[in-house]
């Protein structure tokens, strides 16, 4: 069984002479333990199906399953447990907040949901695999964008979350820094047992991708 | 709380102005406040060490107790809650001192006013030519057995006590006997005293041409009170609306810098009480933490200011205006609240 799966999703914004049909008939599925990679030009429509397949909103018709549980038809408060619980997010440009050194940005997720998160030696593990254990301390201004990076993964790895979504995570990378994240994302998928979705329009990841799909004018195809 | 508490103290400067700021209003108001009170009560702490509830006074007097005269015919009989006043107004003289204006008040030593009065040194007064004066006159160099002259008087009157808190008008208060108040007014026969004041709060005369008031509404009367009073009450209150203001626009500011960080936890799936949570205990944050220097500073103040100065420093009073601040604090902090609550998630996906 699929940890996630995304079934028959359209997105239609705007009415009238302003429709815009931006997904149409979209189906995707996720094995834990594989890195897909979905990829297409900007406006294709990655983006929508990220805020989707991470319950930030609500398609026009379709449903989107994570471990079993449709969460299309969920209130908002609802997609927010789930998401904490089941969806971890890596964004474009990291996000992390600026006040949290990088042991308070796992606190605050603890503050938030005490149970279910990666123990201490877990943690520990995660961080040495991302080799940021000696940053513990620091706040996200005193860290390089790719350490920033890498511990935006931690992050999003902590809660213990059946997948991961990824949204350019090399975007802010340089050539060579571009390769290891890749990798580290493939691992990351194989080692934690997790779904790793990527969203990129970096074709420099595909040789870390289990599965490939092309999102070309709101159509999602596998290759 | 952890959110609000961890950026104050990463965000030590930016933090720290705005306490700065929290700290500079509060100790404004609380020297505003301290010094209304001070003022309000050089008017009244006279009248109120005497703890009464009425005041009988000539019906024509509009109701000033200096412009009052009562005859013994519209005095009548008194009870042990009773008790005459004689109130002038007198410059008290004495050689090497400098002329001051104080206001006389003539007591009847049998009745519970003279009877209760709290001396902090020396005796009650037994004579006619004695007098029991405020402790202020400490400050001008005046001491027991000091002679002073009362206006134009030649007659000499002695200090034989001090009391403390007592003032009125603004005034030093000399209190003597009421024969001594009919010689500074020059009343040899006719009125015997200026006011009856009365313990019982049902007290009322039934004689021709006099009224009674309550203490307060005397109080209230006293020339000049009100406008002092309600100017200082008005400029309070402006600075509580002004510091709810600058509070709330700073608070927004704060909040407004933020919002795609919270944007990035509303996507991590922390729910929005969260974030509201850290909005408003970070408002509460800094404002107790200004509160709390503000309160050292006027404490410093307080202890340090010469005793000339009006001012009283009043605890229930500053707390009360204390907590008035961190309430208005409060509202100013939830302004942003809606910005928070409808910040949007989707806003930080697709860079």
């Amino acid at each position: 069984m699929s940890s996630f799966s995304v079934k028959n999703v359209n997105q239609i914004f705007g009415t009238g002479t302003a429709k815009v049909h931006v997904l149409h008939d979209v189906n995707f599925e996720a094995e834990p333990g594989t890195l897909s990679l979905i990829m297409g030009p900007s406006g294709s429509g990655k983006s929508t199906f990220l805020t989707i397949a991470g319950g930030l909103l609500t398609p026009t018709s379709g449903e989107v399953t994570v471990n079993g549980e449709t969460y299309t038809d969920r209130t908002k408060k609802q997609r927010d447990a789930l998401r904490l619980d089941s969806i971890g997010f890596v964004l474009q440009t990291y996000h992390l907040l600026p006040y949290l050194t990088v042991a308070d940005q796992f606190k605050l997720v603890d503050k938030v949901k005490p149970n279910g998160n990666l123990s201490k030696a877990e943690l520990d593990d995660v961080l040495e695999t991302l080799g940021i254990e000696q940053l513990i301390n620091k706040y996200p201004g005193e860290l390089s964008g790719g350490q920033q990076q890498r511990v935006a993964i931690a992050r999003a790895l902590y809660p213990n979350p059946a997948i991961i979504l990824a949204d350019e995570p090399t975007a802010a990378l340089d050539g060579s820094r571009v390769k290891v994240v890749g990798e580290l994302l493939k691992s990351l998928a194989v080692k934690h047992h997790k779904a790793v979705v990527v969203v990129t329009h970096d074709a420099r990841l595909i040789e870390a991708a289990d599965h490939l799909y092309e999102m070309q004018d709101g159509y999602l195809t596998k290759k | 709380m952890f959110l609000a508490l961890k950026e104050i103290k990463k965000e030590k400067l930016r933090s720290g102005l705005i306490i700065a700021m929290i700290v500079l209003i509060s100790y404004l108001i609380f020297i505003l406040t301290s010094l209304a009170l001070g003022l309000a009560r050089q008017n009244t702490d006279a009248i109120n060490s005497w703890h009464v509830d009425q005041v009988t006074l000539n019906s024509s007097a509009n109701t000033d107790m200096r412009q009052s005269f009562l005859t013994a015919e519209q005095v009548g009989k008194l009870t042990k809650k009773e008790a005459l006043i004689g109130e002038t107004s007198v410059v008290a003289k004495a050689a090497g001192h400098k002329q001051l204006s104080a206001v006389f008040i003539g007591l009847d030593d049998t009745q519970f006013v003279a009877k209760n009065l709290v001396l902090e040194s020396g005796h009650q007064v037994k004579q006619a030519h004695q007098i029991v004066v405020d402790d202020s006159l400490k400050l001008e160099g005046y001491k027991l057995g000091s002679r002073i002259k009362l206006n134009d008087s030649q007659t000499r009157y002695t200090i034989v006590g001090f009391t403390k808190n007592a003032k009125m008008n603004i005034a030093p208060v000399v209190y003597g006997q009421l024969t001594t108040w009919q010689t500074l007014r020059g009343l040899t026969n006719g009125p015997v005293a200026s006011a009856i004041v009365s313990q019982n709060m049902h007290y009322k005369t039934t004689k021709q041409g006099t009224k009674t008031y309550s203490t307060a509404k005397v109080i209230e009367k006293l020339p000049g009170y009100q406008a002092q009073t309600t100017t200082f009450v008005m400029m309070i209150a402006f600075l509580m609306v002004i510091s709810l203001i600058i509070i709330a626009v700073f608070l927004y500011i704060l909040t407004m810098q933020k919002l795609p960080n919270y944007a990035v936890l509303r996507v991590q799936g922390i729910p929005s009480r969260v974030l509201v949570g850290a909005t408003v205990s970070q408002s509460v944050l800094l404002v107790v933490s200004g509160l709390v220097f503000g309160t050292i500073l006027t404490i410093i103040t307080a202890l340090v200011i010469p005793p000339a100065i009006p001012m009283a420093f009043d605890i229930p009073v500053l707390s009360a205006v204390g907590a008035g601040l961190l309430v208005m604090a409060l509202i100013g902090g939830l302004i942003p609240i809606k910005s928070v609550l409808n910040v949007d998630p989707v806003s930080v996906i697709g860079g």
